[in-house]
């Protein structure tokens, strides 16, 4: 939610504290700042308003509300000061199908304007939200809106029939394929003629059936306000937050009105908004207030919630005391009086349709306390006397296959294809979930060979424990599978592979002291590791912790690596370790990496080969430029004496 | 030339290290499933049944004719506190690190799964003071050096009051270090989810937490892109 600052300031008055302040203050006792921006001369404040406040804070007059609260002050100017008194209209009738879905609907009529460019003033306030400034009246209905958070629909009268002497206008649900004409949208200038399922809550002329906008989502062009209108009918509503929000979702139509009516506005703000905006019409249109219907069908009104003293302190861990909770209480809004000692009855302001139970004024007492208050309670030392069977087995299984040399990896549990398809999968090529862990590590496996030269590796073997899901004549079930994978060869699995992996499997079995049925093909053994845990015991302490290396990741090259192998005769008193060192500063930044991989000795001479591998970050290497390279490293082995084979 | 020890996944050493610190102080381990129903991943935790996140959107649902009841890829690991809660009531005090699901677009800080870590604490008279107070020894224990915690104001419907979680590493090298940093969502154990796990909240009351452990990776070892964790690459892995 964008605040003007200057707005902000005509509720709150002299005592606002400057932006930095504001925002120091909302984020500590009430909502994360997004961001402060200046607009022409406006400071633009970015309100991240939370969901359980956006019935009362998705508008200035709530942001200064609760600046006020947390500067423990009263608004300079509230336009909730004086409940409104409406002069009444029989000339706008109004049938209501369902009043669940439309607890109160009121439309007032004022005649007589002169719609025409907005003042400076008030273009200025809007463009600095973002808005852009149409005309005088659809103007004036977005300014209230922003002010007090009612979203409001201005009609031209003179092109709404007007049947039996009154307007007649009608809210009921949609039928199956009926169609609604909205308001153009995201820059289109046509309107969007939506099809509806049913679900859609209507705004209607009645006297014809016509359906003239989605209630709470979206308007229609029908009897729009247009240059030369000059009588208009504004409504303000209250639709139910659901039906307002389902609409919005489905038709991807998530707009301020949809976003206010969807978080359970209050039924008592429609007055509020029509009393506003008869105000400002009257000012920067002229025309004459004539009356308005209202009709309030469905009342609903802030419950009287007790708040202990003792269960504040006990949730909060603090020691106020009944005062200073009812002060605080009373900061809001609320109305506060004791009940019984160590007892209050608490009731929100009208305007919030959050205060519901205890814990709700008790959080309010803790952010406006200040959650900076809090002291730390230091845990006391402690020993689980539960263990947890399937993290202590699969830690003891991945320990014995580091130790074998296999490394961890974690794939997704998604794939393009399986037994059991989920409903709406974003992405189609993960629609499926995964009923074995086989096709991803063999996917690891055929990834991962290009890269052994510059892990140092001479075989890629892997492993992951992950959930599987069955498909089950009960409905889906799950278990944790562990696979284990070896490739040597480039080109794809050779038998020899399953040497390695049977002894991987057996190593793992002989840890655990189980028998374990695998499933091997490919290179990729595979087990149901529930099954296995469950008919192991349940251990009682975990093993003492792993020493861990501190890491700090490094980006990954995008770039090929490109691997040279050389051999030398040394003296016998080289070490592999000097003469790799040598050879790798040799080699300079573009080597990566130098690994020993054959030794022998004859004559008193020591016969070392070394593969260099070479890599940029920024750019693929050429084979002239890695050659270029091995020439200067050769050059340098040559001067130390040693003869390169 | 072959290294003669693997790699563990970052992801599963941070699970182990966090078991550890969390078992010290008496937490226990647990689990649920990752197919789990609506009913415990959204009815039992208070989540309203028009609540956004329910929308197909964000949720990944398995069809109706595979399922028994509405079932979906967990988007959180909190479906384990209302399973623990049922089974063995209050006091409770457990970690649940495990895989969480969420249906959107993916990118550099986003995936489709990701780990996560939740703590529940629930017995007589705990408060938001025991939950800074765990979260700063958490902390100073997991990235090696003293940790402060603050509250900032938040919503969830699972807990109310709800916080939001800022860590500021006071010493040590790291790059961490000396900045606020928001970590996650926790606060008091709404009466609702108490109740529905069969616990009077007029005798108990409880703190409920929730972090990335994708997330704690990205602080603790400079991962820039979460979807690392899950692309199977060894030279992602073997650098851990």
């Amino acid at each position: 939610m964008k605040v003007n600052y200057a707005w902000l300031k005509d509720y709150v008055g002299d005592v606002l504290p400057d932006t930095g302040e504001v925002t120091r203050l909302l984020t500590e006792h009430a909502f994360e700042i997004d961001g402060v921006e200046t607009v022409g001369n406006h400071a633009v404040i970015d309100v991240d308003v939370l969901p359980n406040r956006s019935s009362d804070c998705l508008c200035h007059r709530g942001v200064a509300r609760e600046l006020a609260t947390i500067l423990n002050t009263d608004l300079k100017y509230d336009p909730f000061q004086v409940t409104p008194n409406l002069a009444a209209t029989d000339k706008i009738k109004v049938t209501i199908a369902d009043m669940q879905a439309c607890s109160r609907f009121t439309a007032a009529l004022i005649t007589g304007v002169e719609v025409k460019e907005s003042p400076g003033w008030l273009k200025e306030r809007l463009e600095s939200l973002g808005q852009r400034s149409i005309n005088n009246i659809v103007d004036a209905t977005n300014y209230v809106m922003y002010a007090i958070g009612q979203p409001l629909h201005a009609y031209d009268a003179d092109l709404f029939p007007m049947v039996d002497g009154a307007w007649q206008f009608g809210v009921r649900f949609a039928t199956a394929g009926e169609i609604v004409e909205i308001l153009p949208e995201g820059g289109s200038t046509e309107p969007r003629q939506v099809e509806c399922i049913g679900t859609e809550l209507l705004i209607i002329d009645e006297s014809s059936n016509t359906p003239i906008g989605l209630a709470g989502v979206k308007g229609g062009q029908y009897a729009g306000v247009h240059a030369g209108t000059t009588n208009i009918i504004i409504e303000a509503a209250h639709f139910h937050p659901t039906i307002t929000r389902k609409t919005a979702r489905r038709l991807g139509i998530v707009i301020d009105a949809s976003k206010r009516f969807e978080n359970e506005l209050s039924r008592d703000l429609p007055p509020y908004a029509q009393h506003e905006i008869i105000k400002l019409i009257e000012d920067i249109a002229g025309g004459e207030y004539e009356g308005t219907l209202d009709v309030y069908a469905e009342k609903k009104s802030n419950p009287a919630v007790p708040v202990r003293v003792a269960k504040t302190n006990t949730l909060l861990g603090l020691a106020l005391s009944q005062a200073a909770i009812a002060e605080i209480i009373a900061r809001t809004g609320s109305t506060v009086t004791e009940l019984e000692p160590g007892v209050l009855s608490c009731t929100g302001p009208w305007e919030r349709t959050d205060l519901l139970i205890e814990e709700d004024f008790i959080e309010e007492v803790g952010r406006l306390h200040g959650l900076l208050n809090i002291v730390s309670v230091v845990p006391e030392k402690a020993t689980v006397t539960e263990v947890n069977s399937r993290q202590y087995y699969s830690e003891k299984i991945r320990q014995v296959l580091l130790a074998e040399g296999f490394s961890e990896v974690i794939t997704s549990s998604f794939q393009n294809k399986d037994q059991i398809q989920l409903q709406n999968a974003l992405a189609s090529d993960k629609s499926y979930v995964r009923s074995s862990l086989y096709p991803n590590i063999t996917a690891v496996l055929d990834a991962n060979f290009a890269h052994t030269d510059l892990l140092g590796l001479c075989a890629v073997q892997v492993f992951e424990i992950g959930t599987v899901f069955d498909g089950a004549d009960s409905g889906v079930s799950e278990h944790v599978a562990l696979a284990i994978g070896v490739r040597q060869k480039g080109n794809g699995y050779t038998q020899k592979d399953d040497v390695l992996l049977e002894s991987a499997c057996v190593a793992v079995a002989d840890a655990l002291g189980a028998t374990i049925e695998w499933m091997s093909k490919q290179g990729v053994a595979e087990a149901n590791i529930t099954k296995v845990i469950n008919d192991l015991p349940v251990p009682t302490s975990y093993e003492p912790a792993v020493e861990r290396l501190t890491t700090t990741y490094s980006a990954v090259s995008p770039y090929p690596a490109i691997a040279r192998d050389i051999a030398l005769w040394t003296g016998a008193d080289f070490e592999a370790e000097r003469v790799a060192a040598i050879l790798k500063e040799a080699a300079g930044s573009l080597c990566v990496r130098i690994d020993l991989f054959d030794t022998f000795e004859k004559d008193e001479r020591t016969s070392y080969a070394f593969r260099l591998v070479f890599q940029s970050n920024e750019r693929t290497l050429t084979d002239n430029e890695v050659g270029g390279i091995m020439n200067t490293v050769t050059e340098v082995a040559t001067q130390k004496g040693w003869e390169v084979r | 030339m072959q290294e003669p020890k693997g790699h563990q996944h970052p992801i599963t050493q941070m699970i182990d290290e966090i078991n550890h610190i969390f078992a010290g102080i008496g937490f226990a381990f647990a689990e649920g499933p990752e197919a789990e129903t609506e009913h415990y991943n959204f009815d039992q935790l208070n989540v309203p049944k028009d609540h956004p996140s329910r929308d197909m959107q964000d949720t990944f649902w398995f069809q109706p004719k595979d399922v028994s009841e509405p079932t979906v890829l967990r988007t959180h690991t909190s479906p384990v506190q209302a399973r623990f809660l049922e089974a063995q009531g209050a006091p409770a005090k457990i970690i649940v690190p495990g895989k969480v699901f969420r249906n959107e677009a993916t990118d550099a800080t986003h995936e489709a799964q990701f780990y996560q870590l939740e703590g529940l604490h629930v017995d007589h008279n705990v408060h938001l003071g025991h939950l800074k107070g765990t979260l700063e020894y958490f902390f100073s224990q997991f990235f090696s050096g003293k940790t402060e915690v603050r509250f900032r104001p938040s919503f969830f419907p699972f807990v109310e009051p709800g916080v939001e979680v800022d860590m500021r590493l006071l010493e040590g090298e790291s790059k961490l270090a000396g900045k606020w940093i928001e970590v996650m969502g926790a606060g008091m154990v709404h009466p609702n989810v108490l109740r529905a796990g069969g616990v009077d909240p007029e005798e108990f009351s409880g703190y409920a937490f929730g972090m990335g452990i994708d997330r704690l990776g990205v602080m603790k070892y400079g991962v820039e892109d979460v979807r690392d964790f899950y692309s199977g690459d060894l030279r992602f892995v073997n650098q851990f």
